[in-house]
């Protein structure tokens, strides 16, 4: 069998699998063990793979960030970054549309998890925003597009995966992403404010109960300082910033504000081992298969067909890979598709000579629409299950905010020197640069 | 809605045995125990390095843990059914059209589950003559979770595989999700 028959059989499988319900992890294992018997390469090395996939010190941000998220869910601190967020918008027309998004960025600041981020809003904001007669359509679809920033705006777990596989700095990339991220969170307002229903008006708050409210956020608005101070001071790697701030979370924040959840701590960290196994485990999978996709000349097969379009024009390339990621992020998961593709994507950036944490940002800006896309859009599943609405009214509620995701994706493609200006001074190295010799100055390219 | 969040998930309890209960509450308590051990061991990892006095076997240690934890948790979510999947299609079934299908995807998971006991195994023994540094640890002490996962993923298969011919694949829970995804 060609080795192109090879790959279309291992993803047709891995499709076939996975659409009729055979988990996303074994789904992948499977269809690589069935290719796999079709080449010289033995089983037990393939499965070895599984285990090589997940064995990076890298990825155990991915957990740590997670448990943060779900720390923050459970433990009912974040409803007082919810009170800030309120006293800031809350007055604007569509104010719990708006406080829906500002809190989403704030949050975003602390968890990495565009789930935990849509468990919280809908357990408190959703059932306030029914009251004010928001349509649940428009709620679960607002919570599903705001939650997405938790995977851009630092840290991000999407960015962690993609640095650990792509050997791009995932310090760089978490500053690569505010752009995006802010600029979704600005869309989203501005659509609330002009389109979005009007809510109940409120007064606006007072400086002193801005105040009030700040000083009560005060706490948990400190872990992004952790986080991003610790990374760029290079005292922690990305890794040991996750767990200062789940340290901080369970040994500061839960006993100073919250002292009844600290009975409840081994269970949070009973679920967020569970939780941080399945993205990791469909890692483990993929890693297999995209080494799979590697051996079998995959990344050859797909550049040829771009460039023969393309040419190595890094815009046209760029484009023609954000369509074919909307595509895959539509019946994906994000983090096994950064994983499958990997190879491609390294081997286009070489071919149109693109920076890779330019690269790298726009392919996560790009995963990150998955996620309220049909069929596999999985923070809208999870919000319109917790809000209690159809999955295809929140799809239809859904549809004029993808405006606002396509106009993020275009800026972070066409403007690389705005989205890569906080790593280029923040981070040089990320993007390139080097220092000069004898001075403290950077040669960028 | 069930509690996600339960030592034993009560969600699609038809195609539990309550023989395995206790196996899933102490995987479950493992998942806790594995997360909660590299976090206490990244933390002495960037103490000891701060005072100076680096113990550099605590990164083995962490990855053991963090490998550990991710197969563990693997095997607990195919009891609790609650893995990453592409599409819920299943759950909008019903009759036999639905044991057909749960049935050959149960069927996938068993044979992928019979490799990974069998090649697992291999790379264990394989593995015993490898070591890390500068541990030196053996190899096998991480990779043996992939056919222990192996060995659990079958007994939870094949556990659902005969309750679900027995009692039916479809729960009160199925029937709930499929009509809130029609509305």
């Amino acid at each position: 069998m060609s080795p192109t028959t090879v790959l279309l059989m291992m993803t047709v499988l891995f499709l076939a699998f996975g659409y009729m319900g055979v988990p996303v992890a074994f789904a992948l294992i499977a269809g690589v063990l069935a290719a796999t018997a079709f080449t010289q390469i033995s089983m037990q090395s393939m499965v070895g793979q599984l285990f090589h996939g997940i064995d990076s010190e890298t990825l155990l941000a991915v957990p740590f960030f997670l448990l943060v998220g779900e720390l923050m869910a459970s433990s009912d601190v974040a409803h007082r970054m919810i009170r800030l967020s309120q006293t800031l918008v809350g007055h604007l027309r569509g104010g719990l549309a708006q406080v829906v998004t500002l809190f989403s960025m704030f949050f975003a600041g602390i968890s990495g998890s565009s789930t935990a981020d849509v468990a919280v809003l809908s357990r408190t904001v959703a059932r306030e925003m029914e009251k004010e007669g928001y349509d649940r359509a428009f709620t679960a679809a607002l919570i599903a597009s705001a939650s997405t920033m938790a995977n851009l705006i630092p840290p991000s777990i999407m960015a962690v995966v993609y640095g650990a596989t792509g050997n791009v700095s995932i310090g760089g990339l978490f500053l690569a992403g505010v752009v995006p991220g802010v600029l979704i969170g600005i869309g989203l307002m501005i659509y609330s404010y002009f389109w979005g229903p009007v809510g109940v008006m409120k007064k606006r708050a007072t400086p002193t109960e801005v105040v009030i409210a700040a000083r009560g956020a005060a706490l948990p608005l400190v872990i992004p300082v952790i986080i991003m101070g610790g990374i760029l001071s290079g005292w922690f790697t990305p890794t040991e910033a996750g767990m200062v701030a789940a340290v901080y979370i369970f040994a500061v924040l839960i006993p100073l504000l919250n002292r009844k959840h600290v009975v409840e701590l081994p269970r949070d960290f009973m679920y967020a081992g569970l939780l941080y196994s399945l993205p990791l485990a469909a890692v483990a999978g993929a890693s297999a298969f995209g080494w799979m996709v590697a051996y079998l000349r995959g990344p050859d097969i797909v550049a040829v067909h771009i460039t023969a379009f393309a040419g190595n024009d890094p815009m046209i390339i760029m484009f023609l890979l954000v369509a074919m990621f909307v595509i895959v992020g539509d019946f994906i998961d994000a983090v096994p598709a950064i994983i499958i593709f990997m190879p491609i994507i390294i081997k286009l950036t070489e071919v149109g000579n693109i920076n890779p944490l330019h690269m790298g940002v726009v392919i996560i800006t790009t995963l990150v629409f998955g996620l309220i896309t049909p069929p596999y859009g999985l923070s809208l599943l999870v919000a319109s299950k917790y809000v209690g609405v159809g999955f295809g009214k929140a799809v239809l509620r859904s549809l004029p905010l993808y405006v606002v995701f396509f106009g993020t994706i275009a800026f972070t493609v066409m403007f690389p020197d705005i989205v890569l200006w906080l790593p280029k001074h923040l981070l040089p190295e990320s993007v390139g640069c080097f220092k000069a010799p004898g001075t403290a100055a950077y040669i960028c390219p | 809605m069930a509690d996600f969040r339960a030592l034993i998930l009560q969600r699609h309890r038809q195609l539990k045995w309550k023989a395995f209960d206790p196996l899933e509450a102490a995987l479950m308590i493992l998942c806790g125990v594995c997360i909660a051990m590299f976090t206490l061991a990244v933390l002495l990892d960037v103490v000891t390095r701060t005072i100076g006095a680096p113990w550099l076997w605590l990164q083995q240690v962490t990855t053991a843990f963090f490998a550990w934890g991710v197969f563990i948790g693997m095997a607990a979510a195919t009891r609790r059914n609650d893995h990453f999947y592409l599409t819920e299609i299943t759950k909008r079934m019903t009759g036999g059209s639905r044991t057909a299908i749960e049935v050959i995807n149960r069927l996938i998971v068993l044979v992928v589950a019979v490799l990974l006991i069998w090649c697992g195994t291999q790379n264990a023994i394989l593995d015993l003559g490898s070591y890390r540094m500068p541990s030196l640890i053996p190899l096998t002490v991480y990779t043996a979770i992939v056919p222990i996962m192996g060995v659990l993923i079958l007994l939870f298969t094949i556990e659902q595989l005969v309750n679900g011919w027995k009692h039916g694949f479809e729960g009160p829970e199925d029937r709930d999700d499929s009509r809130e995804a029609i509305l």
